[in-house]
């Protein structure tokens, strides 16, 4: 049941999130598909997964949004309630297949692997040393762009 | 229940808000979607070949999506004070009007 509960607030949330007319209204109805996101993460077994969610997405990525907002444009007209409810209507909606439909087929093939496993003994640590070498690129990426912005023009 | 239906509905949400949402941040929260909705699938199959290595495989992904994240920040605020807006259909037609092409934006 709170399966289904967390699913039906994840769709909603991510309709508000995209639907929403203030940015700091979706921006926090973000912040909450985040939070939907990791809960289910726990709920289907993949605790790790669900703790860089946490650290990642929830922190992270909630500030860089909001301070993105702040230096984005307002803008002018606000969502009335009634839209409102008719987005939560529409992810309630959009949420029911995922309730009540099932795909069949996917079957677990008994390679039960931990997580020390895949992470020292299937190299599954050279892969997120590759993703962290990425992420470095990447801040590096961003600092070149912003030095440019305050630099010239 | 079936989360890889509840993982299509994200992306499906996500694309139609790429294709149809003009504001920056709006395509920025586009792009999240659909990375969810993809990281999400991952953890539902990842059952299928062992929890750990599909969760190790994971941490790649937030690594790489975080990644993109902060790239498309940085050039959301750039664009924005450059422009003095974030949308994109004003963007192009005030580059349009400095006689700048797509690709000098």
């Amino acid at each position: 049941m709170i399966l289904e509960i967390l699913s039906v607030g994840l769709i909603i949330s991510a309709c508000l999130a995209l639907f929403l007319d203030e940015a700091v209204y979706s921006v926090a109805a973000l912040a909450g598909t985040f939070l939907f996101t990791a809960l289910l993460y726990v709920l289907n077994g993949a605790v790790f997964v669900a703790i860089f969610q946490f650290a990642v997405g929830v922190g992270t990525l909630a500030i860089l949004f909001l301070s993105g907002e702040m230096l984005s444009d307002k803008p002018t007209k606000k969502t009335s309630l009634k839209s409102t409810a008719a987005l939560i209507g529409v992810g309630v909606v959009l949420s029911l297949p995922a309730i009540f439909i099932s795909v069949s087929g996917v079957a677990s093939s008994g390679a039960d692997v931990t997580f020390g496993d895949a992470l020292w003994n299937l190299n599954g640590l050279d892969v997120v040393l590759q993703g962290l070498v990425i992420l470095m690129v990447a801040v590096g990426t961003a600092i070149v762009l912003y030095q440019k912005r305050s630099g010239g023009k | 229940m079936d989360f890889v239906i509840l993982s299509i509905v994200m992306l499906s949400i996500g694309i139609y808000g790429l294709l149809t949402k003009r504001h920056l941040l709006k395509v920025f929260i586009s792009i999240e979607l659909i990375a969810i909705g993809a990281t999400f699938n991952f953890v539902t199959l990842a059952s299928a070949m062992g929890k750990g290595l599909g969760e190790a495989f994971l941490i790649l992904a937030f690594s790489t999506d975080t990644a993109v994240s902060a790239v498309i920040l940085a050039l959301l605020v750039i664009v924005s004070k450059k422009y003095g807006t974030s949308d994109v259909s004003e963007i192009l037609k005030i580059a349009e009007e400095k006689g700048e092409t797509e690709a000098e934006i």
